[in-house]
């Protein structure tokens, strides 16, 4: 058996994790709170579309993704007084006006044959910010003081893409006319420019700002 | 010969004695019965049970639950008035027509026999046309059998059956019964 | 999408047929005025001895299915119609995601529970009363109205359907009613530790939620469905009230007003049926 007193190097050969990052306590909190309030409103609305789609499966499955946004935002409200932040509700906001009116937007369908429009504000507009938003922020916060986040982030993350995937399905199963898939595409670009006009679910600079390349 | 039906009309129910009398006719006529139909419907109560009295007349007495659309409470359902009458009156022809005759009376058959004398009913009548439920009747098979393969396979024996005397109908019942 | 959905607009593909409850209440029919007889004890209490007793559980379960649909739909609505903090507190819409959750999985399994017994979506009409619990505009009334008076009655069904699975010996519905009884547990108790944080320093507003959850409770005795009598369907499960946290007091008040329901049930039967004898003999 190996000696178990021999000196040890604390970071193993195969661990790379790195001190650095883009954040410090501040911005994280800042951003933590922006993703709080986002998975609230994304599962307040959820859970109010249940009762609108007449199609059971929709329903049902409305119902299940209802309860991963309530916890992803338990999972931030809880991070919150972590990162300095005692009254949790002090930071929990929007990014900013543009993101209010994103959000009004997307909860203004009601009607039961507006079932596609429902699905295309959440699994083609707002669920794929979050993934940009979230794997923007994993791949850019240090890895070492900021685990946390990163633990947090990874199981919103597989979330998310698993919501995403259903929800894409649904709208294919369900978009049957050409007629349909324009009005998929005509919600999706009234949504996608209120989210550009937002910057992203925590504002400019949620998936970060490409740096500018001089040309010869 | 034409049906019977009491009463000519409902006070409960939004029931049409004239269309039960003729689906009972044509079910007289496919299933060759060979005397008059009397239908009682006791509209008081919203439960399913039938009675059936075989005489010179064969009488149905069925609670208004039989014919009722489940979907709507106090309307009619076509599909379940035949498949009632189509019940009743394929056990009334198996009494009459023989093979039958130490057959239990109705009210001292076990609930295990009467299940296993439903399937064979209801699988005639999915041949006949009558549109049916198979797992509906497997449901209650083996709830008076048993969930177990030994159970389902004496349901589809009897499922697929024709011209079964009740020496054979109870073994196949009695041999699948291990609830 | 506007705060506070109407029962009458609740989404339904074309295969479910809604009604309310006063609709149902109309019929002046009732199980419990058949004739007794002795082979036909006055026994309505759901049990494989009843002769109809598959029939009666597959209604039963559909009746469940269009419940959980409706449960969901009434948790959901929770989530959107209060304001976080000022109406309703952050962690009551938690719990109310979280049984949105389990309410969709409860649909699922009786989905899945009804294809084994033969039944098919839509063949019964469903009744929205339990939705109509679910529509008040003060968060504490509706989880007093739906987490304790609906989850309790759904305490009910299923311990009722799970030993009728088990004396059945059907494995799948003994299974599935015993997990979905432990989902509606906690939901009660979600229920009964809500009532009790909101309304701690406010004695008038649990009174009126306590008032609200005791009318819901009547109109879920289902005109006696549910009772300790043997003539009611479904029983009232005593040992899983207590774990959900109700006190003794409680249930007793429940079992007294399911009876009176079965009675006045009875009641409006017989004058019910006495006026349809008088419009048909005057028309
Ligand atoms: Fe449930
Ligand atoms: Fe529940």
């Amino acid at each position: 058996m190996a000696d178990p007193f021999k000196p040890r190097a604390p970071f193993a050969p195969w661990d790379r994790r790195q001190l650095p990052g883009m954040f410090d306590v501040e911005e994280t909190a800042r951003r933590v709170g922006n993703y709080k309030w986002a998975e609230m409103k994304l599962f307040e609305a959820l859970g109010g579309w249940i009762a609108t789609v007449p199609e059971l499966d929709v329903k049902m499955r409305l119902g299940t993704h209802c309860y991963h946004h309530a916890w992803h935002a338990e999972l931030w409200h809880k991070r919150l007084p972590e990162l300095r932040e005692m009254n949790p509700d002090r930071l929990t906001l929007p990014a900013n006006d543009a993101m209010v009116e994103f959000v009004a937007a997307l909860t203004e369908p009601e009607a039961p044959e507006t079932t596609i429009e429902k699905l295309v504000g959440v699994y083609r507009v707002f669920i794929p910010h979050f993934i940009s938003a979230y794997t923007f922020h994993m791949n850019n916060t240090s890895e070492i003081t900021d685990a946390p986040t990163i633990r947090t982030l990874k199981l919103a993350l597989q979330d998310e893409f698993d919501d995403w995937r259903d929800g894409e399905m649904m709208l294919q199963s369900l978009i049957e006319t050409p007629e349909e898939v324009d009005r998929a595409a005509a919600h999706h670009a009234k949504l996608e420019k209120l989210m550009l006009a937002a910057g992203g679910i925590a504002g400019p600079g949620s998936i970060g700002n490409l740096p500018a390349v001089k040309g010869n | 010969m034409t049906a019977t039906v009491e009463p000519s009309e409902f006070k409960f129910v939004s029931f049409d004695a004239d269309l039960i009398a003729s689906i009972a006719d044509g079910l007289v006529d496919v299933l060759g019965i060979d005397r008059p139909v009397h239908v009682i419907v006791d509209e008081a109560t919203p439960l399913a049970r039938t009675r059936t009295e075989i005489g010179d007349t064969i009488t149905i007495r069925v609670e208004s639950g039989a014919f009722e659309d489940a979907r709507q409470p106090r309307h009619q359902s076509e599909l379940s008035t035949a498949a009632t009458l189509a019940r009743a009156l394929l056990r009334a022809r198996d009494r009459i027509s023989g093979g039958f005759g130490e057959a239990p009376a109705d009210d001292d058959l076990d609930l295990r026999q009467i299940a296993a004398w439903e399937v064979y009913c209801v699988g005639r009548m999915e041949r006949l046309g009558v549109p049916v439920n198979p797992q509906r009747w497997k449901y209650n098979f083996r709830n008076r059998h048993g969930f177990n393969d030994i159970a389902d396979a004496a349901f589809e024996r009897i499922w697929a059956a024709d011209g079964l005397s009740w020496g054979e109908l109870e073994a196949v019942s009695t041999a699948g019964a291990t609830a | 999408m506007r705060k506070f959905f109407p029962v009458d607009s609740l989404a339904r593909d074309s295969r479910f047929n809604q009604i309310t409850m006063s609709q149902s209440q109309a019929d002046p029919r009732s199980p419990l005025m058949a004739a007794d007889t002795d082979k036909r004890p006055k026994a309505n209490r759901l049990q494989p001895s009843r002769p109809d007793a598959s029939d009666a559980a597959r209604s039963l379960m559909h009746g469940i299915f269009v419940g959980e649909i409706q449960a969901l739909e009434g948790a959901g609505r929770t989530c959107h119609d209060f304001e976080t903090g000022t109406e309703a507190p952050f962690a009551l819409k938690l719990d109310m995601a979280r049984q949105a959750w389990d309410e969709a999985r409860h649909v699922e399994i009786s989905v899945k529970l009804s294809e084994w017994m033969g039944s098919e979506i839509g063949q019964y009409a469903e009744n929205t009363v339990l939705f109509e619990a679910a529509c008040s505009t003060d968060p504490v009334l509706r989880l007093a109205g739906v987490n304790r008076a609906l989850e309790g009655l759904a305490i009910d069904v299923f311990t009722t359907m799970k030993e009728f699975g088990g004396i059945a010996g059907d494995p799948y519905l003994e299974f599935c009613e015993d997990w979905m009884l432990a989902d509606e547990v906690t939901h009660v108790k979600m229920g009964s530790d809500w009532l009790r944080r909101i309304t701690e320093n406010d004695p008038d507003r649990r009174k009126k939620a306590l008032e609200f959850q005791s009318v819901v409770d009547k109109i879920f005795s289902f005109g006696g469905t549910r009772s300790d009598s043997q003539e009611s369907p479904i029983g009232l499960a005593r040992r899983f009230r207590e774990l959900a946290g109700f006190t003794d007091a409680e249930v007793e008040d429940i079992a007294d007003v399911s009876l009176r329901a079965l009675e006045e049930r009875k009641e409006f039967t017989r004058q019910a049926q006495a006026d349809a004898v008088e419009q048909f003999a005057a028309s």
